[in-house]
Order: structure tokens, then sequence, then C-alpha cells
């Protein structure tokens, strides 16, 4: 499990008075606000968040510390991370991303099927993309509790019975 | 335009073969298809089909609510992959 998760990046300056131009990559974009102080990818920095508007491709914001267009455009490309420990806890068979991503899959007989590399939902199910040990193209395994009856973040393993034919 | 209700719903009928088949067999299999303009009919929900998008066959377990649409819905043809932050998945 990563400690810090990325939650959103500034993408320049907007306008002339300190305001940036905010990347969120929350699932509610304006949240980001709510997980504040955020900070730079190596702590040195830490900002609190004003939501002012929406822009096109993003929002504008005030951070804490930014009081010119050159602060703000000083900070062009800074990625915006926050604790994992600050995003709130959730009700069984709920998962963040982040924390499913990296995990190891094996069968119900202890092989290893794979990595997880990302989970996509395609409009039914969650979808976790595996990268399988000796395949070209990845796979994908749905993330129901038939297929995928345990999750063990502590030792960070995923449990799968996946049904025939998945991975051929 | 919506399609004449006396042709009834399209389904390739290899598709239909296979769930049959399947659905006899009784194994926990996906049944791969070529097919995303079948309608999803409800002979088909509790089994999982891999709808190719192009690439790969994606795994959909169809449900009551995916009846009356199309296999091609569930399959999409762009990956797009963006950053985790606080996005969840449910264990369905």
């Amino acid at each position: 499990m990563s400690e810090k998760v990325c939650v959103g990046a500034i993408a320049g300056a907007f306008g002339v008075r300190g305001e940036v131009r905010l990347k969120s990559f929350t699932a509610v974009p304006e949240d980001i606000a709510n997980y504040a102080p955020l900070e730079t990818e190596d702590g040195a920095r830490s900002f609190t968040v004003k939501i002012t508007r929406q822009i096109k491709n993003g929002l504008a914001a005030r951070l804490s510390g930014i009081a010119t267009k050159e602060d703000a455009d000083a900070l062009r490309g800074t990625q915006l991370f926050v604790p994992r420990d600050r995003l709130p806890s959730l009700p069984d068979d709920e998962f963040y991303h982040a924390d499913l991503i990296g995990l190891t899959v094996t069968d119900t007989g202890g092989a290893p099927l794979g990595k997880v590399l990302a989970v996509h939902n395609n409009g039914a199910d969650d979808l976790l993309e595996l990268s399988a040990p000796g395949q070209k193209q990845t796979v994908l395994l749905p993330f129901t509790k038939a297929i995928v009856p345990t999750v063990d973040l502590a030792q960070g393993r995923i449990v799968a019975d996946p049904p025939e034919g998945l991975f051929s | 335009m919506s399609r004449s209700v006396w042709k009834g719903p399209f389904v390739d009928a290899y598709v239909l073969k296979k769930a049959e088949a399947s659905r006899d067999s009784g194994r926990n299999e996906v049944i791969k298809i070529w097919s995303r303009r079948s309608t999803i009919l409800p002979q088909f929900v509790g089994l999982t089909f891999g709808v190719y998008n192009g690439q790969k066959h994606i795994p959909v377990n169809v449900t009551e609510d995916m009846i009356g649409q199309k296999f091609g819905e569930y399959s999409p043809t762009r990956t797009y992959y963006g950053h985790a932050a606080d996005k969840k998945a449910k264990r369905k």
C-alpha cells in the first residue's frame, strides 16, 4: 500500500492575481479541497486549497502562500499528494483503487496469476487489469465476490478463482 | 428509429448456441464472443461473456439490469488510465 496518494496537479497560473489552475484527479473534482493540506511529492511544501471557480479543463483555486502570478507559475507541473490515511475509511467490499494497484494475485491453490496494474469499470462490474506472467497482453479479472473471494490488503495479496478461459 | 417489435430482439445465432451449450455444461467459463451487436437476452443472466473490443475479450457478467442492451455497451474500445486518487471499486 502506498503511503501517499496523488490527488491533483498544478497546471500553472490562472489570471494575474495568484490563482492557480488546478487539475483534480479525485472522483468528484471539488473534493480535492476536502483533503487539504496538500503536499508536494517530497513533502517540503504544503498548501491549503480554496476553490474559486470551475474553469475549462480544471478548477481555479487559491493556495496558501501563493500570492502572485509568478509564484503560481513556478509551481507549474507540481503534483499534489495526501497521506493515504487521510482518505476516509470505506465499508466492507469497497476498496480504493490506490490500495488495489500493485497487489499480487494468486489462484486458490496459491499459484501466481499476476499483479494488479489498474482498475477499470466497463459499466457493469469493476475489472482488475493484471499483468500475467508469460502473457503479452494484460488480463481483465471481474472484481466480484465469486471470482475474487479474498482481498488481503495487510499482506498485499488477492486470491482469485477465475472462470475457465480467462487466461487463455 | 427503433427496431420493429414484430422482428424480436437481434442476436447472432452463434451467441445463442454458445450460451446454451455453456448453460447445459454448467461449467464456470468465459463465453468468448465477437458479436457486440447482439442484444442481451434474459437467458444470458448469470453467464460470463468475453466480449471482443477489437483487441481482447472483456469479461462481462450478465445481470438482469442489462437485458435489452447490446453486448458492445459493456466492452469499451478505448482504455483510459487516470490517476487512482480517491476512486473506489466495489466488490459485488
